[in-house]
């Protein structure tokens, strides 16, 4: 096992000859995508691994400077290709790990045939003729939250991003591994996250994307999917899906799986 | 693509397009299909105006020689030359016309060197594409940036992201200094020194993954364990062959741990044959210090190897010669004041006499006898140095590299070429011996079978198509619990059951060959020519080890659940896959013992049980007394289930005594019980007088079934978002010593039946976040509703515990309130039935009503023999296969018979009647109005409370009460208990009243 095999719990499951990379999002792990994976395992190669960061990754990888920026992230998600060896993939990436493959994407465009966007935002924060759907001022209540009280920002962050009650399965599982991130570390990756703004990066990205929302989202409104599709330079897709919630792939798995393996199995051309 | 190509062109500076054509002009020499990176790169090397080579220079921290650069060239030219040549000979002169196409590597080459180019430019941003044109810099930048070139590049110790940073850096200059011209080409040699710690960075990590996170990098180090051991069995292989048999080990940082390792072991004669006797000398450590006196200490080793060797004892010396940079090493004042100089530095000299002499050395002890050998490690850029320096050495000294890894990768799982590594191919490049070695490595993944494996691979293959359909479905690699689950609803949603069955026979056929394979290994090693010991896992058990997540900690990958799992998955129904999996098969006379056992009826059993106790294992009178206290303790509470009763004492006690038997082998401590028949209210109450007997404690009760008519039941808050295995684990967890009851197991899903069963076979318990309880010594009483044919039948007279479940429930709630009233005697009779002459109760009066009649029992005949009858019409299968699974695993099934109320009524009768008459004088008879009596009963028996205790606590004052009342002359008179309608107070979760109101009229 090497070292980046161990450090991100690098699992390669299925067989086929195209790769899929699923990449998870802030506050879970790869277990968000165990709806997804026994659909994928028999035609393609399923690359799953955790950032680092996530609760079930070692805390003392999580270099505060490296991941200060989602470049480190990206770097990371080269860091696996390469040690995978894979020369091409389809990436799936949900929230931040969408953005996170769309920089990789643009330094190493050979390695991404196409990039799978879920609940995908490259800004969080409101601006002029932007609608991001957060005010500087609830960011810093969130981050003043996250710092105050880790738990009970878990159990009350969770319901709201996932859009369920409180007993949901899906709630309580973001919950879950949400509260498993160190509380520090969870901190500074909601800030790298929620502060970040990749609108720039957008026109530089070459690869086909397919962009994939909830249409209720507290953490990416529906517009800013519309907004990706405007100005990402390469070709790209919009679809809506009726799910609610930020992880519908983990809520409304019937919804969002059939839309998923469509996406991924099919091009934008023949969608 | 080829109409392409002149678009391609206009997206270029003049200077990149002609490096471009020239590389294709490159290839289509070469006769390669398609123009890659690598012509890019060979080309720019090439170009007279030699960026790259500069930058690459440059970025090196301490070599600027020449000579370097001489070696990335022909590492590149070695690269090219093992591309693919197009084999279309035939149209030959067609295929000089053509050009080798753009490959997709350098079209995304390009294309990133033309984002690169916009984003450099700010000012042109909204510009078309066609606008920018990308200057030979990008595309030398982007051209780095091509793994295939900047792998090359590693085997040369040259890293292209400080290549890349160089030139950047350079850039950057020209552009602050001279932003207006950016278009001018750039002089590196007129640029400022890179800062040398950023380079040297990058260097030391050219080896390893250049996106890794540095944190990362310091666990590398700690690598070790079976890759290190294959390495050593390799190592030793070299050293005992006859020719080649100098390993030098090639690789960092393992390496000289391999060798630590090997020396250790030849030293402790660990290893047989003829290394046994054979003695290790080392180079000393200021062997190298003076370059000028190496040769003379050759000399001076050779005469001491020559006295060794003659000694009789010594079968031969390796000589371990340690990391090889001594001989290449230049010494850094000269190379860095050495700077363009095309001669080699006098360290250098030293080093090729010292390859001379060792030659000498070699040939005149190792030539025939074999005597001498030797070891060393280096790194990939020492012994590419030794190569280019030392060109002779490696068959003058009869070397053999052996690429060491520095970490193993997941081999095979993404084979690209099959290449393991960048070491195989540097070695591989370089090795006079090309080929074999990475040959071996990498081809033994693709390589099939050999022509007699395949065939029987074919005949299995035959024979599996043939029996598909009939044959249940063998083994799916074992996944995460999660996915396993997820699978399982994936199957019930798909509904697709031929897709399903090609997915299974697909992955058969798969594992087919893959066993095929590895047998081939195992059996025909020269077909695979595996003499370096390359064989590795195949990819499908890879992943699926590598499938277990330290941090899920649910799933071991030893236990026979997953070891199991395959073979229980049926193609036509994977829902059953979870009851299914699990211990190897019991065998089926436990089972049908078990079945007569609990068949063979209950009123022998708890005689047999004990006897059986005492027999089998002579018991201690401490066990014995244990037995009788628990089952006293248990008839008290639960009289009307004697046997039951004693059945379970007997199992418990027994349990409990092997328990601490097998505990010295740490194995379980955990009891599982299932109570099986309609009484509900006795499994409860059995329950509740065990764990008080056995525990001391309350037990817990998790309903499985629909029920929601618990009084135990605890908010419903503190469930939310548990499962029920959840529940259990938590109850367990938060007292290893207790008592779970888990009701209803008949009515649980699947599922929850499922993790039961595993944790009956385990010992262990998985919770939905997977992690492991440990069951600790808890009791699991599961019950269920079953009961055995032969008991229904027996059931006879006796009431449906379905029906009269409810109906005590809605009898015994409700804030009933009793009274004692007195009145005349309506009929001048003794009940002659209060003293036990049952067959002789009367006949129902209908003016009166009150007294115990036996209407009911007929009423409850006729009742019962309906439920009875729909009861056996109701019961689904699954109720009766799903307990008989779970009663393969339960240390014992105890039945609770149907219970017949009719006693029951009496025996309250009976005693409300005794007390009476012991408090009020005999001559008062009592009457117990039927609802009454009905009501009490309920109460007592879903209540927790004991008839004697209420007796106590409610009737008796207001006996007591009621005598100081009576009228002197009672002869006629009659005390009737019935029920108070006039005061319903609310009732507070008893079910019996506290007090019983006396009224006195009269």
């Amino acid at each position: 096992m090497g070292v980046v095999e161990e450090a991100h719990n690098l699992k390669v499951l299925g067989s086929g000859d195209r790769v899929t990379v699923l990449a998870h999002g802030f506050g879970t792990d790869q277990s968000v995508w165990k709806h997804l994976v026994p659909h994928l395992v028999d035609d393609f190669r399923v690359v799953l691994f955790d950032n680092m960061g996530a609760g079930t990754t070692n805390p003392d990888y999580f270099d505060f400077n490296r991941y200060a920026t989602l470049e480190g992230y990206a770097f990371d998600l080269l860091a696996i290709l390469e040690e995978l060896r894979v020369e091409s993939c389809i990436f799936v990436g949900h929230s931040v790990s969408a953005m996170i493959g769309a920089i990789a994407s643009i330094s190493r465009p050979d390695l991404f045939s196409k990039i799978i966007m879920m609940s995908a935002s490259p800004r969080y924060l409101n601006d002029v003729d932007y609608y991001g759907g957060f005010e500087q001022d609830d960011l810093d209540q969130l981050f003043e939250a996250i710092g105050a009280n880790y738990k009970s920002w878990c159990s009350g962050f969770a319901p709201l991003l996932v859009g369920g009650d409180m007993e949901s399965v899906a709630v309580q599982e973001f919950s879950r591994t949400l509260f498993n991130m160190r509380p520090d570390i969870a901190l500074s990756v909601a800030q790298t996250i929620f502060q970040s703004d990749m609108r720039q990066i957008l026109s530089l990205v070459t690869v086909p994307c397919h962009i994939l929302q909830s249409v209720k989202d507290l953490a990416v409104p529906v517009v800013v999917s519309e907004y990706l599709h405007q100005n990402l330079s390469c070709e790209s897709i919009v679809e809506v899906m009726t799910s609610d919630g930020h992880l519908p792939q983990l809520s409304s798995p019937d919804i969002v799986i059939p839309v998923l393996l469509k996406h991924i199995r099919f091009d934008i051309s023949t969608v | 693509m080829r109409a392409g190509l002149s678009t391609i062109h206009q997206t270029l500076t003049p200077e990149a397009a002609t490096v471009l054509s020239h590389s294709i002009a490159e290839a289509s020499r070469r006769n390669h299909g398609q123009t890659t990176p690598l012509h890019v790169a060979a080309m720019l090397l090439q170009s007279p105006t030699g960026f790259l080579r500069q930058a690459c220079i440059k970025s090196h921290p301490n070599s600027s020689h020449p000579l370097q650069c001489r070696a990335l060239e022909l590492c590149f030219s070695v690269a090219l030359e093992r591309l693919p040549t197009v084999q279309n000979v035939s149209n030959g002169s067609l295929g000089l016309g053509l050009d080798p196409p753009i490959s997709n590597a350098l079209m995304a080459a390009l294309k990133r060197a033309q984002a690169h180019q916009r984003r450099g430019c700010p000012e042109q941003q909204q510009q078309p594409l066609l606008a920018v044109k990308v200057e030979l810099e990008q595309l030398i930048i982007s051209i780095l940036d091509d793994p295939s070139v900047s792998r090359v590049m590693r085997e040369a110790s040259f890293s292209s992201p400080a290549v890349k940073s160089t030139i950047e850096h350079s850039l950057n200059a020209t552009s602050t200094s001279n932003s207006t011209n950016t278009n001018g080409p750039i002089k590196f040699g007129f640029r400022p020194v890179v800062d040398t710690d950023h380079s040297s960075v990058a260097t030391h990590s050219a080896n390893r993954n250049l996106y890794l996170n540095p944190r990362l990098q310091q666990g590398a180090a700690s690598q070790s364990g079976q890759q290190r051991s294959e390495d050593v069995k390799r190592v030793i292989d070299i050293l005992t062959r006859n020719k080649k048999r100098n390993p030098i080990l090639v690789g960092e940082p393992e390496p000289e741990l391999v060798v630590k390792e090997i020396l250790k072991r030849i030293e402790s004669k660990e290893i047989d044959g003829i290394l046994r006797n054979v003695e290790v000398v080392r180079l000393d450590k200021e062997f190298a210090s003076d370059k000028t006196q190496m040769v003379a200490k050759i000399k001076e080793l050779g005469t001491q190897v020559g006295a060794k060797i003659g000694n009789l004892d010594c079968e031969g010396v390796i000589l371990d010669l340690g990391d090889l940079k001594w001989l290449v090493e230049s010494d850094q004042s000269v190379g860095l004041r050495g700077g363009a100089q095309q001669q080699p530095p006098p360290a250098l000299e030293a080093g090729g006499a010292v390859v001379v002499e060792m030659g000498k050395l070699l040939r005149r002890f190792g030539e025939e006898s074999g005597r001498l050998r030797l070891i060393g490690t280096a790194t990939c850029e020492t012994y590419l140095r030794c190569q280019v320096y030392h060109p002779s050495m490696e068959n003058d000294w009869d070397l053999q590299a052996v690429p060491i890894t520095v970490t193993a990768s997941l081999p095979g799982i993404l084979p690209r070429f099959g290449n393991n590594g960048i070491h195989n191919r540097s070695i591989e490049s370089i090795s006079p011996m090309k080929g074999l070695l990475s040959k071996n490595l990498g081809s033994s993944q693709k390589q099939g079978p050999c022509p007699q494996c395949s065939q029987n691979y074919e005949q299995e293959l035959e024979k599996l198509l043939a029996t598909k359909d009939s044959e249940s479905e063998s083994t799916q690699p074992a996944l995460l619990q999660w996915l396993q689950n997820a699978k399982v609803h994936v199957k019930t949603l798909d509904q697709t059951q031929n897709k399903k069955q090609e997915m299974i026979l697909d992955q058969k056929i798969r594992q087919l060959q893959k066993k095929w394979k590895d047998t081939c290994f195992n059996l025909h090693p020269n077909f695979h020519r595996l003499g370096l010991g390359s064989d590795r896992l195949g990819p499908a058990s890879l992943s699926i080890t590598s499938l277990y997540n330290t941090s899920l900690v649910g799933c071991q990958p030893k236990s026979p659940l997953n070891g199991n799992s395959g073979e229980a998955l049926q193609p036509g129904s994977p829902v059953r896959t979870d009851l299914v999996l699990g211990r190897p098969k019991t065998p089926e006379i436990i089972h049908k013992g078990r079945l007569r056992d609990l068949s063979g009826c209950v009123p022998s059993e708890p005689q047999k049980k004990l006897h059986d106790l005492q027999s089998d294992k002579p018991l201690k009178a401490s066990d014995a007394d244990s037995f009788k206290k628990l089952l006293k303790g248990l008839t008290e509470k639960v009289w009307w289930q004697q046997d039951a009763a004693s059945a379970v004492a007997a199992t418990v006690t027994r349990c409990k005594l092997e328990n601490g038997k097998r505990r010295g082998a740490g194995s379980k401590g955990d009891i599982w019980l299932l109570f099986s028949g309609p009484d509900r209210i006795g499994k409860k109450k059995m329950v509740l007088a065990l764990s008080d007997q056995v525990y001391g404690s309350h037990p817990v009760v998790i309903c499985l079934g629909s029920r929601q008519d618990d009084t135990d039941r605890e908010s419903d808050v503190s469930f939310r978002g548990k499962t029920v295995m959840d529940r259990i684990a938590e109850a367990v967890r938060r007292d290893p010593f207790s008592i779970v009851m888990l009701e209803d197991v008949d009515e649980a899903d699947i599922l929850v039946r499922g993790g039961i069963k595993r944790a009956m076979e385990n010992g262990r318990l998985i919770d939905s976040y997977g992690r492991e309880i440990s069951l600790g010594n808890a009791i699991f009483i599961l019950t269920a509703s079953w009961l055995p044919d032969n008991l229904k039948s027996l059931s006879n007279g006796s009431i449906s515990m379905e029906l009269d479940d409810k109906k005590l429930a809605s009898l015994a709630s409700g804030g009933w309130q009793l009274r004692l009233s007195l009145s005349e005697k309506t009929y001048k009779r003794r009940a002659s039935w209060l003293h036990g002459g049952e067959n002789r109760a009367t006949k129902p009066k209908k003016e009166t009503g009150s007294l115990l009649s036996f209407d009911l029992n007929e009423a409850a005949n006729v009742e019962d023999e309906k439920a009875d009858g729909s009861r056996s019409h109701n019961l689904p299968n699954r109720l009766v296969s799903g307990s008989g699974e779970l009663l393969d695993s339960v240390d014992d099934a105890v039945v609770f018979k149907p219970v017949d109320f009719n006693p029951i009524r009496r025996d309250i009768a009976n005693n409300i009647t005794k007390r009476f008459s012991s408090i009020i004088d005999e001559r008062v008879s009592i009457e117990i109005l039927d609802e009454a009596l009905e009501k009490i009963m309920s109460g007592v028996w879903i209540g927790r409370s004991g008839l004697e205790e209420w007796m106590e606590k409610a009737l008796v004052p207001s006996l007591q009460q009621l005598k100081t009342r009576l009228p002197a002359s009672c002869e006629s008179l009659v005390v009737r208990l019935e029920l108070d309608d006039e005061s319903c107070k609310p009732s507070h979760g008893d079910w019996l009243p506290n007090s019983v109101k006396v009224v006195v009229d009269g």
